[in-house]
């Protein structure tokens, strides 16, 4: 039995409206990487968040190397050496990675012999040696606002091994990186493994799953559909097992049919707080019936090209028009009404209010209009209907239907929300930054399908991606951006994804 | 039928302390969580001025008495010549209606997500300038109280609105603004009265003409003597204004939005600046209203170098009404009561009027708590859900 690091046995976990976890046993060997997959909301990280003691099960045993266990608080998960990286780190800003990784179980030491304080050089070499023993690069002293979050990510790895943890939990830790991270971070995986952890790897990306993992369960909708070998599977049976119904992985798109220019972009400039130029001179123009994607790494000015589009942020230079109206200094709102919809690249932060309520949040951009809105007085039913067809027509998950706090609804649905809401507008122009960041594929097949009828009902798009393969799949035109600047921009036909690659890491710059 | 359920449920739950669980119940039910913490955290904060007056040698439940017959709530032993329970009760609404528009004024603030910290200095213009343009005019009282409303209104409006700017333009936080402002209203305004409008004999400002004053006062009827606060009569619908402004209409939306996600705010085409000139505005206005209400209403002067500490008080007064411009209504009273009764408190129980102050503020503190507490009954909702589960489903499963 004592195969067996971590058995989870018939754990059910309710929340308000929903059956987060309905009767899963799983059972993970010490020393092999688990993947658990499934959609957004079928229950991964619930399960997980009760081994790392954050939600206790309402029903059902957990046992830990053969012994039965009650874990109630993460402190005691990671006792009992377990560790986490949750999706969105938790890292104090302004402290260095050292302070980071030792926060809460600090080396005492003596400031000038008797001043209690925290043995910090110490610790800064304990974590360099840590770093360089995983083969995860750091220097223990920068800040973590300074560090990229694939480096962020990386310190919160240093914080489960510094703790001692044998057994690493990691929530979709690929949803945030580019693809040259990703690699990185699978081979750092595959170390850990090497060295003797035990891995559970939440994810809904099937080809991390076929590249490092062993063994895969798989969630749908709460319920456990089954437990694979990885190496004899393929990725389609574990896609179709996931979502339920067959999944198709080509995006079937109509010959395109390009109409008059709605977008034109000319001479954009763009500087970020500090005043570097961050977008250098950028040019290009985006048709009806037309998808212009902005391929690049992330942080090349493809962001800002999007939000001073949309008003977010001043153009230092240059101009924007729409249908041939100048935009360049008109206010946000000004813009969405002549006819522009923004999917941000930040849901939470920007492009949703987490404290309101659903259908407050769908009626975000119209609230002003009628029938929401008749002389400055607010129609409840008005948003109400509008709320629950939004639902109905865009399968918004959420437990307490227009009512739920936003806050309260997995990732993918909020996405759902916004998208649901900005197609609503109907916009001549339609922004989509990352529309499908941390979804998995059944909701990614689904919102490229509402992105190419979009595309097929005439409107002009612009969608700005970080995954090659979406850029791929639905361009029409395709840009690279690099360092600010636009190096090139082809039909996408005459491009290969190898090429596109090339001028994302600037190869074929001059 | 509703009984069965309850008794069945306490019969097998005899191995959860049943205090906690009775707490939990009342205290867990989300619907009614707004209303029922700030009454628990109340409950705890009498509790509290409870043990004080009891260390003190005496008994709380007379002092608490007293403190409702100070206030007019309950009728007294007995009464000076054309004084009765009502005109206590006047006297204490007389109070009350300052601290429910400053209350009020917080609250508008804090849904944009800004912390108006300068309602006394807001509170101190507005009585200003209505005590130097109408209270000292020849006006008769129909135009005068109008006037004096309006005053206070714009005068108010205007600080507030002036803070907001300093925000939206040059992003000076409010709250260091409003703090500064404070001091230098204050000064100005001395300066003001002690040049010009004196009154040598109680070195305070010359009285306001009676026409202009929101308070009629000396009032003989039904062989009474009574204060009567008209400037109460505007405090219900004045608040109900507010919830209508805050739930029911576009700017109040957009308030909320910018209080809630700046960022948010913009990307929905809120421009966030203007929106913050207004909550300022809005929230300034209503601390008008508190000024010219307790400086030509409760009072008919003005003592200069002095801050009014209802402006401070009413950010727990609001706090403790949950933000709700109806539950201010209440919070408001409850700390008028004890503030207002304290006096008939000490002289009968024999408390010092400190007391009264300590027990304010206990509650205001109590009222602080109001997360931690409910912080506490999720946390006892989960412990005691994980057992009552398995009860309630072997219960339904013997049912069946």
């Amino acid at each position: 039995m004592d195969e067996y690091i971590v058995e989870m046995r018939h754990i059910t976990k309710r929340f308000p409206g929903v059956v987060a976890n309905d009767d899963v046993s799983v059972s993970i060997k010490k020393g092999e990487i688990f993947a658990l997959l499934g959609e957004n909301g079928a229950g991964k990280s619930t399960l997980m968040s009760m081994l790392f003691g954050m939600y206790e099960p309402d029903e059902g045993e957990i046992f830990i190397r053969g012994k039965k266990v009650k874990i109630t608080s993460p402190a005691q998960a990671t006792q009992l050496n377990i560790g986490m990286v949750h999706q969105h780190f938790k890292l104090v800003e302004n402290y260095t990675i050292t302070e980071n990784i030792v926060l809460g179980q600090e080396p005492p030491s003596r400031f000038m012999g008797f001043l209690p304080s925290v043995d910090i050089k110490g610790s800064n070499k304990k974590i360099a040696e840590l770093s360089k023993r995983y083969g995860l690069e750091v220097d223990p002293r920068k800040k973590i606002e300074d560090i990229s979050v694939s480096t962020r990510q990386r310190v919160e790895i240093l914080k489960m091994l510094y703790r001692e943890a044998e057994i690493l939990i990691f929530d979709e830790p690929t949803a945030v990186l580019t693809p040259q991270e990703i690699e990185f971070l699978l081979d750092i995986i595959r170390e850990l493994r090497n060295s003797g952890k035990t891995i559970i790897l939440i994810t809904h990306k099937l080809e991390e799953i076929k590249k490092v993992a062993d063994r895969c369960a798989i969630l749908n909708r709460g319920k456990l559909v089954g437990v694979l070998d990885v190496a004899s599977t393929t990725t389609k049976t574990m896609a179709n097992m996931m979502v339920g119904r067959e999944v198709s992985f080509k995006i079937e798109k109509n010959p395109a049919n390009f109409g008059p220019e709605v977008l034109n972009v000319a001479g954009l400039t763009v500087k970020n707080q500090d005043g570097l130029q961050v977008v250098k001179n950028v040019s290009f123009s985006v048709r009806r019936g037309e998808i212009f994607a902005i391929a690049g790494v992330s942080g090349n000015g493809q962001i800002e090209v999007a939000d001073a589009i949309t008003g977010l942020i001043p153009a230092s230079g240059g101009t924007i028009s729409l249908n041939g109206n100048d935009i360049t200094n008109s206010g946000v709102r000004e813009r969405t009404v002549a006819g522009i919809s923004y999917i941000p690249e930040d849901r939470q932060e920007v492009g949703l209010v987490l404290d309101f309520s659903l259908a407050e949040n769908l009626a975000m951009k119209k609230y002003f209009r009628e029938p929401f809105c008749e002389k400055g007085i607010l129609n409840n039913e008005a948003f109400e209907e509008h709320g629950k067809r939004l639902i109905e027509e865009y399968d918004i998950r959420s437990g307490q239907g227009i009512s739920t706090t936003v806050r309260s609804m997995s990732g993918g649905n909020q996405q759902k929300a916004i998208v649901a809401r900005e197609i609503e507008l109907s916009s001549e122009l339609m922004i989509f930054v990352q529309p499908t960041r941390g979804l998995d594929i059944g909701a990614i097949e689904n919102i490229h399908r509402q992105i190419l009828a979009q595309r097929d009902a005439g409107r002009a798009i612009l969608l700005i991606s970080l995954e090659l393969d979406e850029i791929i799949g639905l361009a029409d035109t395709i840009g690279v951006m690099y360092n600010g600047e636009m190096l090139n921009i082809a039909p996408a036909e005459t491009l290969t994804a190898n090429q596109v690659g090339e001028y994302m890491m600037g190869v074929k710059a001059e | 039928m509703r009984k069965d359920k309850n008794t069945a449920g306490r019969d097998k739950n005899t191995t959860i302390n049943p205090f906690v669980r009775g707490a939990v119940t009342i205290l867990g039910n989300e619907k009614h969580q707004s209303i029922s913490i700030p009454l628990f955290a109340i409950l705890l904060s009498l509790l509290a001025g409870a043990i004080v007056i009891l260390f003190l040698g005496k008994n709380p439940i007379d002092s608490f008495i007293s403190l409702l017959q100070g206030s007019g709530i309950l009728p007294k032993a007995q009464y000076a010549a054309k004084k009765n329970m009502l005109t206590d009760f006047l006297s204490m609404i007389n109070s009350l209606t300052p601290m429910i528009f400053a209350a009020l004024a917080v609250a508008v603030a804090l849904k944009t997500g800004l912390f108006n910290i300068g309602i006394s200095g807001q509170m101190l213009v507005a009585g200003f300038a209505a005590t130097v343009t109408v209270g000292y005019s020849n006006l008769p009282m129909a135009a005068a109280l109008p006037l004096v409303l309006v005053v206070g209104i714009v005068f108010g409006g205007a600080v507030g609105a002036l803070i907001g700017w300093l925000k939206h333009r040059f992003n000076i936080n409010e709250v260091v603004s409003s703090i500064m402002l404070n001091y230098i209203f204050q000064y100005i305004i001395s300066f003001f009265i002690n040049s010009y409008y004196m009154n040598p004999v109680t070195r305070q400002s010359r009285q306001v003409s009676a026409a202009a004053r929101l308070t009629l006062t000396d009032v003989e009827l039904y062989g009474l003597k009574m204060d009567i606060p008209l400037g109460f009569i505007l405090t219900i619908p004045v608040a109900f204004l507010v919830l209508f402004l805050l739930n029911k209409t576009r700017l109040g939306y957009e308030l909320k939005i910018v209080g809630l996600n700046r960022k948010a705010a913009k990307y929905a085409g809120i421009k966030v600046g203007k929106s913050m000139v207004i909550s300022m505005a809005i929230s300034g206005a209503l601390a008008g209203l508190a000024g010219v209400t307790l400086y030509l209403g409760t009072f008919a002067s003005i003592q200069p170098r002095v801050l009014t500490s209802v402006g401070f008080d009413s950010i727990a007064v609001c706090l403790l009404g949950n933000a709700h411009p109806i539950g201010i209504l209440f919070s408001s009273l409850l700390i008028t009561i004890i503030s207002k009764g304290g006096n008939y408190m000490s002289s009968m129980v024999g408390i010092p009027q400190e007391i009264a102050q300590v027990i304010t503020g206990l509650i205001l503190l109590f009222s602080a708590c109001g997360a931690y507490i409910r912080y506490r009954v999720e946390l006892a909702k989960e412990n005691i859900g994980n057992g009552k589960l398995r009860i309630e489903n072997n219960g339904e499963g013997g049912q069946k």
